[in-house]
């Protein structure tokens, strides 16, 4: 049973730390919070059980198209429904345009794929067990983003550049950086990770439009508990949050598990609004 | 989206598209049935939705009945026409479409809905608006002659399902501690509460019982506390697919070797999908119904035979459902026909009918209503199979299961 | 609060009847449409329509939660869930004996108000998007409960709803109670968003740090509003249970909470009119074609995505033509200062406000290092200093949105609590800001009357009913900020959307917004900024007109000459600390002053 509870809670928190991940990456370059992290993630599922048991293309071949439609839906979402947000007086508009652009793309797969959750094909041979590659994939992934995450930022003058319009947006255009290619840029990178949480989670969630909302509020738990913007955070929150999961799975039963999430982190957040890690906001007048 | 409903079976009531109460209100009642009129029958499947998959199957064979009636000349030469309403498996949508038909489309009879959890809003709406229906849910509280005098059940219900089921565990599969689990639909849900002190009652010990969200991917912790608990066969209850694939994945998985009996669904095309590996279909055992099985001369009854063929040639689809949800539908148009066709299409008519129907010969059963019965499916009907033996859409019975 | 009435001929006033009529209008039109349905005798067109007045009366009260109010309440079908189980459980008699369903639906609105306040209560510390989120989790877990209550609500297998008694039995019976509680929603709901109620809560959505320091306390009042919205989604659950005469978990859906909240967006918010028609269309857009039905999700966040970027405002701003008539192109600002006495009142004491020692500090950074100044009734004190110069900081300080590390700031005496700004309207403190704060959707005189909400008598509930002290209220607030707009000299633009005002405009605004607390203190940071030469010069005369009447005036400027020509006492800061203070002819003449910041 503690097997069961560390390996599938570590994967399943793995991937909803990869979705918070998503969430940061957009909201440091825009800060703004995007419902359209939860369906990169489901379109992963969705587009890999197409693309490797429909179509029948080779695994490998299915992860790459997958990661590279992340790239076209990631910048459309940029243009579609962040872009015109910003440029109003009313930004908090964002949540309103990012929810119905993910409703939208998650209706269509609801009417399209169907709205029974389809297999997802094995992606490699190993192990039954607690072994699994099930489980220790999606920790790779969530592994590999960071490593390259962080490799990026510190490294790259691209990477660079991206932090520099995160920490101080004014100072980073007066230098001449490109702001909104940027921009652009980190919703790409934003709807790779996504793309990559969601394949390498669907062999434990399937190929589901459901997961969209599943992975919208799981996925934003550890961004709201770690800090917003805070990888590492993210990774903490997912981590902690996986194991709470499927402790409380064990303990109270499904049902009772999704109250106690939610509760905790009702209380977490009532107590801390800035989460565990997090700043307070700062000047407002 | 099913796009094969044909403009037979489709029709947009409101013209144009003013959006405004106006256009609303601009649609008249129909005018009373004049000999040449076609005859409406209101239909109300899940044809999307989460609980779409008996929808699908069923309209298949509704259609198939509906156009070969149509082709053959109709009722006494008036066209059936098939009123479809996608309730999208909500039962706010069926309400609306309740009062649509019997208000506006003024149907004659209405087929469905074809699951419980809009049954029961719909059931008593279509009561008191005084139409005929006949549906194929399970769910015992649906039918009742005297809050509903004019509905009819052509399916079991689930205490003959249920009985069936566990009669075969204790019975014949001699086995006493049970663990009964569905997932949190009203059927779902009213199954186990059902057969909870059903199995009681013959003398097993159920060590387990509960309602497990279907959408919840990892079954491991549910699954372990039922081997924990001793359990020697789990019962599952739900028409979900995905759910009852992950059971069957999960106690392979582990290595269980217990059987597995209960829904249908168990051994639908859409389940057989979703399994990890083919021996998970092992040592399982659903409900199913005896006119559509092989028995044991390995041949089905002549009447589902010829059906089959029938379903061949007009090039249907059965691997990715079950035979019998298509042979349910197809069997409830052809009832109608006939009973409007014998005795009129006035709901007395209809129903005086109905209340004296005997040994209806049905491909997916033999139906018989009295006044104070109007559950039309016989104990006798209702038998278990072996899932893994599938082929053609049907299946061989259950091994141990007298005949 | 008397307030003697001066003739005023002004577009408000006199548009009048005209303007009253076509108003009402739509409201008549739909009232018609309404009453008479069954003349059309089609029980469908019945069923729908019951389905949009239950489905109205849920989005009427979250209209004020989300529409005017601001928050992103997504998840709101969970109230709905109460609403309807509580009335159909305590109908059955499973749990109880039966209760009449009248009870039972009041009984719904209750446990729709606690719950209300429940969903609520995170909108308190948490903003925008977390928000959002924690509703779709209370919406989750209602659902769960409502599944796993199996001895009260039936689980899965549901529980009947209630069947009225005539005269409101299933058919047009029950219509009319629908349609009469949706009315009577209506009402009430436009009657808080003509009232002080609704103007504060516009202001707590889109110009929050002006609503506090118009003494407006966000948690008071939003809390009111979830606790009167969920009251009325419990009623609109009560009578859904109805509707369906069955329900189940499995009704209450997410797509029924993304209907509501997009047609509260549809119709624009800030809006009650807009709301309506968006609840209309939504919930009979499905029933026109039947293909409809299983794109009726996409279609509604389609048109969200449409409406928030091309036209944000929703149906209501489509139907706002007044606000498209071109507007005259060279405006004159003339204020009369010689009304002043008459909108501050004649006889008023005389009172100080006193600085001692404030020094904060902003991480390492010493923004005010020992600031000590006082300003008198009837005196006006500027404050001066480069740019960084704590300014700003001090006169927030004195607001009350930072606290200081140390020091005090007392007005005659009584210690100012820190980190409370809504409590200086109280003290007849009131302020402007650097960058004016306002409610772009709101009309001139809207804004104005925010300034006074405090000075409103009626509770929320005379305001609900239209009760007598509700109207005299209003009376009240529109006689005295149509003075405060004639007072500076904007009366002609008082019902035109603030967002169409020029830059100079809205300085004056937030001045007259200002004056509605008849302030003992009026702070003013940088009012002259993007000001012409003769704006400035009016400006200039109409603060001293307000300290002779009695305000002590704080004046944070750059623009040296203002400042030398009407101030009575000076303090330069530089660097957080005081640089030098005295008279105005003091300061210019001193040596550090002039190198520092006024150059030779």
């Amino acid at each position: 049973m503690i097997e069961s509870i560390v390996s599938y809670g570590l994967a399943v928190g793995a991937v909803y730390a990869m979705i918070g991940i998503t969430y940061n990456v957009m909201f440091s370059a825009s800060r703004v919070f995007s419902f359209t992290s939860g369906m990169l993630g489901m379109l992963g599922g969705v587009l890999g059980a197409l693309f490797i048991t429909k179509f029948g293309l080779p695994v490998v071949v299915g992860l790459v198209l997958v990661l590279a439609c992340g790239v076209p839906i990631g910048v459309i979402t940029e243009i579609v429904t962040v872009r015109p947000v910003l440029k109003s007086l009313e930004q908090h508009l964002y949540v309103l345009s990012t929810l119905a652009f993910a409703l939208m793309v998650q209706q269509l797969v609801a009417i399209e794929w169907g709205t029974d959750a389809q297999p997802f094909p094995r992606l490699i041979p190993i192990g039954p067990g607690w072994l699994d590659q099930q489980f220790w994939l999606p920790m790779l992934a969530c592994a590999a983003t960071i490593v390259g995450l962080e490799f990026l930022y510190r490294r790259t003058l691209v990477g660079r550049a991206f932090v520099a319009i995160a920490e101080d947006n004014y100072a980073a255009r007066a230098l001449g950086l490109p702001e909104q290619g940027l921009r652009v840029a980190s919703f790409a990178l934003a709807g790779i990770i996504g793309m990559l949480a969601g394949f390498t989670g669907a062999e434990m969630l399937l190929a589901f439009f459901g997961n969209q909302s599943i992975l919208n509020f799981y996925g934003f738990i550890p961004v709201a508990l770690g800090g917003m913007g805070s990888n590492r955070g993210a990774v903490f929150g997912g981590l902690a949050l996986g194991l709470f999961q499927q402790a409380a799975n064990f303990l109270l039963g499904g049902i009772f598990a999704a109250v106690a999430v939610f509760v905790v982190f009702i209380a977490i957040l009532l107590v801390r609004p800035e989460g565990l890690a997090g700043v307070s906001t700062t000047r407002r007048v | 989206m099913s796009t094969s409903l044909r403009t037979i079976t489709r029709r947009q009531v409101l013209a144009g598209s003013a959006v405004s109460a106006a256009a609303l209100a601009s649609g008249f009642p129909a005018p009373a049935i004049a000999n040449s009129d076609p005859i409406k029958i209101g239909y109300l499947p899940a044809l999307t939705g989460p609980s779409s998959s008996t929808g699908v199957g069923i309209n298949r064979g509704t259609e198939l009945a509906v156009e070969e009636i149509n082709a053959a000349g109709g009722i006494d030469g008036r066209r059936i026409e098939l009123i479809v309403r996608d309730t999208q498996s909500d039962p706010t949508k069926a309400v609306n479409a309740v009062a649509e038909l019997t208000q506006r489309q003024k149907v004659a009879i209405i087929f469905g809905p074809l699951n419980s959890g809009e049954a029961l809003a719909a059931t008593p709406l279509i009561a008191r608006d005084k139409v005929p229906m006949i549906h194929p849910c399970w769910v015992d509280q649906l039918i009742d002659v005297k809050k509903y005098p004019m509905a009819f059940r052509n399916a079991p219900t689930n205490q003959q399902i249920g009985g069936a089921a566990n009669q075969y565990v204790i019975d014949v599969l001699k086995l006493k501690k049970v663990a009964v689990v569905s997932d949190t639909t009203g059927y779902g849900t009213a199954s186990v509460d059902a057969y909870v002190p059903m199995l009681t009652a013959k003398g097993a010990e159920v060590v387990f019982s509960g309602h497990i969200d279907a959408a919840n991917p990892d079954l491991k912790p549910d699954m372990l506390r039922m081997r924990s608990a001793g359990a020697d066969v789990i019962m599952p209850w739900s028409v979900n697919a995905g759910f009852l694939a992950r059971i069957l994945n999960t106690r392979g998985a582990m290595g269980w070797e217990v059987p597995v009996v209960g829904q249908t669904t168990l051994g639908s095309g859409q389940t057989k999908a979703l399994l990890e590996k083919p021996e998970h279909w092992n040592k399982v055992y659903s409900n199913n119904f005896r006119n559509v099985c092989f028995s044991k001369d390995g041949k089905l009854p002549a009447r589902a035979q010829e059906f089959v063929e029938r379903l061949r040639k007009a090039k249907l689809d059965m691997g990715d459902t079950l035979l019998w949800w298509i042979a349910l539908g197809y069997d409830a148009p052809r009832l109608m026909a006939e009973t409007i066709k014998a005795a009129g299409s006035s709901p007395e008519q209809i129903t005086g009918y109905w209340n004296k129907l005997k040994a209806w010969p049905g491909v997916y059963g033999d139906i018989t209503f009295t006044p104070e019965l109007h559950n039309g499916f016989q104990d006798d009907q209702v038998i278990m199979c072996e899932v893994n033996s599938l082929r053609d859409g049907a299946f061989n019975l259950a091994p141990g299961y007298g005949a | 609060m008397t307030v003697t009435d001066p003739p005023i001929a002004t577009e408000v006033a006199s548009a009048g009847r005209q303007a009253r009529f076509e108003i009402a209008l739509p409201w008549l039109a739909l009232a018609a449409a309404g009453a008479g349905l069954p003349l059309l005798d089609d029980s469908y067109v019945g069923v729908i329509a019951q389905r949009a007045c239950i489905y109205w009366i849920l989005v009427a009260g979250l209209n004020l939660v989300v529409g005017f109010a601001g928050q992103i309440a997504i998840g709101w079908v969970a109230l709905l869930t109460v609403g309807a189980y509580t009335t159909a459980v305590l109908t059955a008699g499973t749990v109880t004996s039966a209760w009449d369903p009248y009870l039972a639906l009041a009984a719904s609105g209750l446990g729709g108000a606690v719950f209300g306040g429940i969903v609520g209560l995170p909108a308190l510390r948490l903003r925008n998007f977390y928000f959002a989120i924690t509703t779709l989790g209370f919406a989750t877990i209602v659902t769960q409960v409502a599944l796993a209550w199996k001895s009260v609500t039936g689980g899965g297998i549901g529980t009947p709803g209630p069947v009225f008694p005539w005269p409101f039995d299933p058919g047009w019976g029950f219509y009319y109670l629908c349609f009469g509680l949706a009315a009577l929603a209506t009402w009430m709901t436009a009657n808080i968003a003509a009232s002080r109620f609704g103007r504060a809560l516009v202001a707590i959505r889109d110009a929050e740090v002006a609503a506090e320091a118009s003494g407006i306390a966000r948690p008071r009042w939003l809390m009111t509003v979830f606790l009167f919205a969920g009251a009325l989604a419990g009623i609109a659950g009560g009578l859904f249970s109805s509707l369906q005469s069955y329900i189940t978990p499995d009704a209450f859906t997410f797509d029924l909470s993304i209907l509501f909240f997009i047609a509260i967006l549809i119709g624009g918010r800030g809006s009650i009119l807009g709301p309506l028609l968006g609840t209309i269309i939504l919930t009979v857009l499905p029933e026109l074609a039947a293909p409809l039905v299983a794109w009726s999700t996409f279609l509604y966040a389609a048109l969200l995505l449409v409406i928030v970027l091309a036209v944000p405002g929703g149906i209501a701003d489509l139907l706002d033509y007044r606000n498209r008539r071109p507007m005259k192109q060279h405006r004159v600002i003339a204020p009369r200062p010689e009304l002043l006495p008459q909108l501050l009142g004649e006889h008023r004491d005389s009172a100080a406000l006193v600085l001692s020692d404030i020094a904060l500090n902003f991480g390492g950074v010493r923004a005010i290092d020992g600031l000590s100044l006082a300003i008198r009734s009837g005196e006006i004190h500027g404050l001066i200093g480069p740019n960084g110069s704590g300014k700003t900081t001090a006169l927030n300080v004195i607001s009350g949105y930072y606290a200081p590390s140390s020091g005090q700031a007392t007005l005659n005496g009584i210690a100012l609590p820190f980190k409370a700004p809504h409590t200086r309207a109280g003290y007849g403190i009131a302020r402007t800001f650097q960058t004016p704060r306002l409610i772009g959707g709101a009309s001139v005189i809207e804004n104005v009357m925010i300034g006074g909400t405090c000075n409103g008598e009626g509770s929320f509930v005379e305001s609900l009913m239209g009760l007598p002290r509700h109207r005299r209220d209003e009376a009240y607030f529109k006689t005295a900020a149509m003075r405060a707009l004639e007072t500076i000299g904007l009366d002609q633009l008082a019902a035109v959307r603030a967002d169409r005002l020029q830059h100079s405009e809205l300085r004056f605004m937030e001045i007259a917004r200002a004056l509605m607390l008849r302030p003992t203190f009026l702070m003013l940071d940088e009012p002259a900024a993007g000001l012409s030469a003769e704006e400035i010069r009016r400006l200039g005369e109409l603060i001293k007109a307000i300290s002779r009447a009695g305000t002590g005036v704080l004046l944070v400027e750059h623009h040296a000459d203002l400042i030398f020509d009407i101030c009575d006492r000076v303090t330069v800061l530089n660097l957080g600390k005081v640089l030098a203070a005295g008279t105005p002819s003091e300061i210019r003449m001193h040596r550090e002053v002039v190198i520092a910041y006024l150059g030779a």
